[in-house]
């Protein structure tokens, strides 16, 4: 029962998220937009590309929903409100994201056309400059929790909260996440405008409308991880705990989705470049500093 | 008993899925699904592992298995002049040496499987944040040097590789 209702507040999340981005991105609130463009695209014929390497076409959306679902099965709403508490939790989260990849891959490469593959190949690029900087902000997390469970990582933050106890930590999380989920400046598989779509390009109908599911899950299972790793999960005065969680985890996805927006794109070379050069050793010092922090101050 | 017999067909199908995959790497025409099948084959492996009950391991292992094997296929793509991984090539080659090394290889991990005294199954499994901290305190222990060795090995192998792949300064200014 715990789980069903933990699906249907994501479903919820889900929605209200596209609705923050619709909003980002034209300017004007329209709580039913998000609604209309799903009945617009399951109205639509879903074309299928000439010669497509079918297998892959069709398994790339699903696989992206069913990455974004494993992730939030992790991430904790409140006390006991959690589809599974694993013990490798934070690492269970990274291994479901990590499939966004494959996913990505997949669904780039299996219409056959050459601006879904660019957009493909141009993800997994991007992964090499934001995957270290997924990884290493977490482990800092998990020392200070000595725990990789993503309850007992709530639970650690009782006292100060992560963004207060390792704030590079955080800011390096949240531009590696907004690369895992292609948001802007960081949204070169799509590209709107130079690359017409990218992976999106090949898609239409009812599998653009999963892909586009699948993408808001991902979008989603990533602000419930900053919360759950930084912003104290569903710890907060007054309110109740599963209130906490989502107003933070909608206020994150929110600033996700939309901040990116005021800058330019930013080019792979530049990325990786920034992510080798300045992120890998600020995410070494953040873990150097946790554990010094975490050995003299008892907190 | 039923968990255990439930245990040992989760595992038979998983194992099978390996294989399975496996032989698939070498069945394809096309680099990309020959990546994707030897991924496939390594997550199986890894959902093995979950169903022998070593999480840790078992997370670890699909983790880096999508991230390894994905990052193989980019470099594949780099350097075989297939463009995106479209062109179809064979993906076998020294067919006779293969089937030699593979049927060799075959022999020797059935012989092990058979004649190693494989001893009693472990009856209290510890939990998985218990393996976790076991696993942590065995690498930072006893088996430090090893790992530390085998890591600066791979990291030497992978300046190797990029130093040979990049052309020289001479030719890249004509």
């Amino acid at each position: 029962m715990t789980i069903i209702w933990i699906l249907l507040a994501f479903l919820v999340g889900a929605y209200l998220i596209a609705v923050l981005e619709s909003w980002a991105v034209h300017g004007r609130l329209q709580p039913a937009r998000p609604a209309f463009s799903a009945l617009a695209l399951l109205g639509r014929e879903s074309l299928l590309a000439r010669t497509p390497d079918r297998l892959f076409f069709e398994a790339g959306p699903v696989l992206l929903l069913v990455a974004g679902l494993l992730a939030v099965a992790v991430i904790p709403l409140a006390p006991g409100l959690i589809v599974t508490d694993l013990a490798t939790g934070a690492l269970f989260l990274n291994a479901a994201l990590a499939y966004v990849l494959v996913a990505l891959i997949m669904a780039g490469w299996g219409p056959n056309g050459a601006y879904g593959m660019i957009g493909g190949w141009r993800f997994l690029g991007q992964f090499v400059a934001y995957a270290m900087l997924i990884v290493m902000p977490i482990t800092a997390v998990a020392m200070r929790a000595e725990s990789l469970s993503t309850v007992d990582i709530v639970t650690s933050q009782a006292a100060l909260w992560n963004i207060a106890y390792q704030p590079v930590g955080f800011a390096l999380f949240v531009v590696a996440a907004m690369g895992l989920a292609w948001l802007p400046p960081l949204d070169l598989p799509t590209a709107p405008g130079d690359l017409a779509g990218g992976i999106e390009a090949e898609y239409t109908g009812v599998r653009l409308a999963v892909l586009r599911l699948a993408r808001m899950t991902v979008i989603l299972a990533l602000a419930g991880a900053t919360v759950t790793f930084y912003l104290g999960g569903w710890l907060g005065p007054w309110l109740p705990a599963p209130v906490w969680s989502g107003l933070k985890i909608l206020l994150v996805a929110g600033l996700m989705v939309s901040a990116g927006r005021l800058v330019p794109r930013v080019r792979e070379a530049r990325y990786l470049a920034l992510s080798w050069k300045l992120g890998i050793p600020l995410a070494l010092t953040n873990i150097f500093l946790v554990g010094v922090i975490a050995l003299v101050v008892p907190i | 008993m039923t968990g255990m017999t439930a245990q040992m067909i989760f595992l038979a199908f998983f194992g099978a899925a390996a294989v399975w995959f496996g032989i698939v790497v070498f069945r394809t025409k096309s680099m990309v699904r020959s990546a994707l099948a030897l991924l496939f084959s390594q997550t199986a492996v890894g959902l093995m592992f979950l169903v022998m009950q070593a999480e840790f391991l078992g997370v670890l292992q699909i983790m880096m298995m999508a991230t390894e094997m994905s990052v193989m296929a980019i470099f594949m793509v780099m350097f075989m002049m297939d463009p995106g991984g479209m062109g179809a090539m064979d993906m076998t080659h020294q067919k006779r040496l293969s089937l030699w090394a593979g049927g060799i290889g075959l022999v020797a991990a059935l012989a092990v499987i058979w004649l190693a005294a494989w001893g009693p199954a472990v009856p209290n499994i510890p939990g998985a944040a218990q393996q976790a901290a076991d696993l942590g305190r065995e690498l930072l222990g006893r088996s430090m040097f090893i790992f530390q060795s085998a890591g600066l090995t791979i990291l030497t192998a992978m300046v190797a590789a990029t130093m040979v792949a990049i052309a020289p300064r001479k030719e890249r200014k004509e």
